[in-house]
């Protein structure tokens, strides 16, 4: 079972989970100042992992329940704390935080009720995300 | 649903005389299959979307200028009987709206006509556009 904060918020439906790109922030000598447009590495950006599955529920109330769940678990600033993702196959990531969710374009009602997301969790070292909040 | 020689064809308050034959197809016009980490199987499918199509098949015996507008919509009733003797009798209704009358020409009969329609949901898409009962 998948879970973020020890909570299942995406075993009602199937869900895969993917990597984001890693990568270094590159910006150019100009963006620095420098006036010229070679490239200066910044060092690498936080991770990012991906889920992208579907809530299914017995009712559309069951089904809004799930989607506010997941919605709870976006925290306002000030507030956010990250916690360990783990995708029930082995893989954790800790220090995430859910930063997006994205539903699909409408809600499925067949013989379920369903929604497509993806739910974005970028990582953030305790260190960086202090210093975010308090805003210095 | 396939019935042959349906008898008194009704649509609105028009009657449709030397019906051969009335098709009832339904296919899934928008599918959900989707699949989890876990395996190579589809862990969940469902057809969210769904339409009823109507074919009445009329065989004219002299030339016609009537015949149904498309986009008209009403309720296309017809009773079936699997048998000759009438028995197991059923009355079939399909709220529906004209989607097509087409014709064709041989030298042998007057014409056929082909109506195509599409069934709609009568309280906006939770029931079905066909229903089923015995007929008197």
């Amino acid at each position: 079972m998948s879970s973020y904060k020890g909570l299942d918020l995406f075993g009602s439906g199937p869900h895969r989970f993917a990597r984001g790109v890693r990568e270094h922030l590159v910006v150019s000598g100009f963006a620095l100042g420098t006036g010229g447009a070679e490239s200066y590495a910044l060092g690498l950006k936080d991770w990012e992992v991906l889920v992208v599955g579907r809530l299914v529920a017995a009712s559309e109330s069951a089904l809004r329940t799930l989607r506010d769940a997941v919605v709870d678990e976006l925290e306002p600033l000030g507030s956010i704390t990250p916690g360990t993702l783990a995708d029930g196959l082995g893989q954790t990531w800790s220090d995430m935080v859910l930063v997006a969710f994205e539903e699909a374009d409408r809600v499925d009602r067949g013989r379920a009720w369903s929604v497509g997301y993806t739910a974005t969790f970028r990582s953030f070292q305790a260190s960086q995300f202090q210093t975010f909040q308090s805003g210095s | 649903m396939l019935v042959l020689s349906p008898r008194s064809v009704e649509f609105g308050s028009e009657t449709w005389p030397g019906v051969s034959a009335v098709a009832i197809d339904r296919r899934v016009t928008r599918s959900l299959v989707e699949w989890s980490d876990e395996g190579p199987h589809a862990a969940f499918a469902d057809a969210p979307e769904v339409e009823v199509r109507v074919r009445v098949t009329q065989q004219l015996e002299e030339a016609s200028a009537d015949g149904p507008m498309a986009g008209a919509s009403g309720s296309l009733s017809f009773v079936s009987a699997p048998g000759r003797s009438g028995a197991r009798r059923r009355r079939v209704r399909v709220a529906c709206v004209v989607m097509g009358v087409t014709h064709e020409v041989s030298e042998r009969r007057a014409g056929v006509r082909t109506i195509e329609l599409v069934g709609v949901s009568p309280d906006g898409g939770a029931a079905d556009p066909v229903s089923v009962e015995t007929a008197d």
